[in-house]
């Protein structure tokens, strides 16, 4: 009973740090450029093919890395010069279009990879030893990157100059620019740092889940209520945020049942919605 | 005044319209039945099953070649009007309408889950037949539907006793999507287990087409230590559960059977995961028939290299082109009760082997496979698995 308790708690802290992992990008692009990119999933699933074309290319599984942030940083690039900035980051045309091009995006996907389900194989197999149970060493290390990423994220933006040049941006853009700092390439190039993360998380999930072109569409949900939970644009509420819902299915779903674990947090996120729509930690 | 000579003129030419066509009907009629009989065939374009539809696209249009070639039905070459079954059960049901109205559909073929089924019987309601591929979970006796796809208890009473020969002990951990199908074959399910001195020790379901992870099952079994987990996870799920369970290092001591595991998914699986996964299933694509060998054999013929990978729910609509021929050669007409009297006894041969209609359900041939990396292997075949369905 002491060792099944041990591992569910892992299970928790693990399906948390996911959800962060896959959060941060859609948080970034959301919470700072009020961009709500729905083709966010789709990032992810294009950064889970690139693991799988890398890794069936016979490459260390580590080379997608960098080769996901560019193939997603790339497209990220073009989406925002051809899309989001001509329609002026508008909150409600940029939803509609990156719906589309969400569409799009899996249609592509189809057509190179075809419909069927892509198996990546685990880059580093075993498992540890923690209090005694056995867990699986790459859920581990995903868990100990997820760590280092969202602490030196917390760091980063609270005291780089970007950072700071980030948040007068997002503050007050008149201003930011009046002042001298080029909003124009500060915001393409904090859209473009998300769409390369999403990228990096589907490298990081691609050997647990099913890889084919529709996953993007399951992966968004969460990490969109996650959002609406935390509150936009802090890492507080990002941590906030993937910690009440990746916790809560977790916990629900270990003592309840999966099912009941999935209501709960539909009722949480629409609970949200109608009565603290901007969150638990917005940004001032 | 004008007005009423326009409405006068307008009545004037309806009626003439009529007339037009009360004439014309006879005519029209006799020039229809020597044209194509037209069939409408339900697939996936669409959805969470979209990946099957190429797959089932081919199958159709196979099946719709082979009988062509032998004369069509009624003497008639039939043609095929596809139409999407991936979207929600209200919106497939205004498609089957329209199959029916527009296009005249004179029988309708599909492959998709019972939730749209329920919607198309509602709304064809036995004027044309309706014939059911998939693998489902039974106890469905609409009038003029016939069911060609595998049922639980066919699934499971003969494949679960064989499993014990490869289990560790008897006992079952059930885990499955929440739906009909899975809930329903699981209910079948226990009944199987406790005939075989089985005992399940829990069971879990997860919400369908959410965004699952299955940890916390995956450690809930570690503990329990079942002999056999049995799976009525679809899709996605499955393979994101058999991967969860083997990266727990779980696949050496248990023994598990998925009552949906096909082609597609275990390519998904992967070789890693994979050791010790049964599946029970009507049709590989694998099987060692010459029917099979005829049916690929055409397939690659067509498709070349691009050949869509067939599995058992793309392969059921190439044998409701088979059945739908020879009930026609039997009943010279598609009225539901000549129809009925004539597909019920029929024996007919399909790639998976022969099958015999019996209270709207089929005996047949059911696979018990095992999972060696990504490819299957037959462990054992059951040949005429009854149904115990009671349908009149």
């Amino acid at each position: 009973m002491e060792s099944l308790l041990v591992t569910q708690a892992i299970n928790v802290v693990y399906e948390v740090l996911i959800l962060a992992v896959l959060v941060l990008g859609l948080a970034v692009v959301m919470g700072l450029l009020n961009v709500l990119n729905i083709a966010h999933g789709e990032f992810v699933m294009l950064g889970a093919y690139t693991a799988y074309t890398v890794q069936k290319a016979g490459f260390p599984y580590l080379a997608a890395v960098p080769a996901a942030a560019v193939v997603c940083g790339v497209i990220g690039l073009l989406v925002e010069r051809f899309l989001i900035r001509p329609l002026r980051y508008d909150p409600f045309e940029t939803l509609l279009a990156t719906w589309g091009l969400g569409l799009l995006l899996r249609k592509l996907v189809e057509l190179v990879f075809g419909r069927g389900f892509r198996s990546v194989d685990i880059p580093i197999g075993g498992s540890v030893s923690i209090f005694g149970e056995a867990y699986p060493t790459y859920r581990l290390v995903l868990m100990a990157i997820a760590v280092v990423v969202v602490v030196a994220l917390f760091v980063w933006y609270a005291r780089a100059a970007t950072g700071a040049r980030i948040r007068a941006m997002v503050g007050n853009p008149v201003l930011a620019e009046a002042v001298g700092i080029r909003t124009r390439q500060l915001a393409r190039n904090t859209f473009v740092a998300g769409t390369a993360w999403a990228g990096i998380a589907g490298v990081m999930i691609a050997p647990l889940t099913p890889v084919e072109p529709f996953m993007g569409l399951t992966l968004i949900v969460n990490s969109f209520f996650a959002l609406v939970v935390g509150g936009m644009g802090t890492v507080t509420g990002l941590f906030a945020g993937s910690t009440i819902i990746g916790g809560l299915q977790s916990v629900l779903s270990a003592s309840v049942s999966p099912t009941t674990a999935y209501l709960a947090m539909l009722i949480l996120s629409i609970l949200f919605l109608w009565q603290r729509p901007r969150g638990l930690f917005p940004r001032p | 005044m004008f007005s009423s000579i326009t409405t006068s003129r307008r009545s004037l030419l309806r009626a003439a319209g009529v007339g037009a066509l009360a004439i014309g009907t006879p005519i029209l009629r006799s020039a229809h039945a020597a044209g194509p009989m037209k069939i409408g065939v339900l697939i996936a374009d669409s959805g969470p099953a979209a990946l099957f539809g190429p797959a089932q696209r081919a199958a159709a249009e196979l099946g719709a070649a082979a009988i062509n070639a032998k004369g069509g039905i009624l003497d008639r070459q039939v043609e095929i009007v596809f139409a999407d079954a991936g979207a929600p059960p209200a919106e497939v049901s205004k498609s089957a309408v329209k199959l029916m109205l527009s296009d005249k559909v004179e029988m309708i073929f599909g492959s998709h889950d019972s939730a749209v089924r329920q919607g198309v019987e509602n709304v064809v309601k036995g004027k044309i037949p309706y014939v059911y591929t998939p693998v489902f979970e039974g106890d469905d006796c609409t009038d003029n539907v016939y069911f060609l796809g595998e049922v639980p208890e066919q699934e499971l009473q003969k494949t679960l006793p064989k499993l014990l020969e490869f289990a560790k002990g008897n006992t079952f951990y059930l885990v499955g999507d929440d739906y009909v199908w899975a809930r329903t074959t699981n209910e079948k399910a226990k009944k199987y287990i406790a005939q075989i001195g089985g005992s399940v020790v829990a069971e879990d379901y997860y919400p369908f087409g959410a965004p699952n992870k299955f940890e916390s099952t995956v450690t809930k079994i570690k503990s329990a230590k079942p002999a056999i987990v049995l799976q009525t996870l679809v899709g996605g799920d499955n393979v994101n559960f058999n991967r969860t369970f083997a990266d727990f290092n779980l696949s050496d001591d248990i023994v598990r059977l998925s009552c949906l595991l096909e082609e597609n998914t275990l390519m998904g699986i992967g070789k890693d995961a994979s050791k010790n996964l049964y599946s029970a299933l009507g049709y590989f694509a694998d099987i060692d028939l010459p029917q099979n060998k005829a049916f690929i054999g055409e397939l690659t013929n067509k498709y070349g290299d691009k050949a869509p990978q067939q599995c058992t729910i793309s392969k059921g609509l190439y044998d409701a082109f088979v059945f739908a021929a020879a009930v026609s050669a039997r009943s010279k007409s598609l009225a539901a009760k000549e129809f009925a009297m004539a597909a019920e006894g029929l024996s007919f041969d399909t790639p998976s082997g022969p099958m015999t209609m019996k209270r709207r359900h089929t005996e047949k041939n059911i696979f018990l496979s095992r999972c060696d990396g990504t490819k299957f292997t037959i462990v054992d075949t059951f040949t005429a698995v009854p149904t115990q369905q009671s349908c009149t």
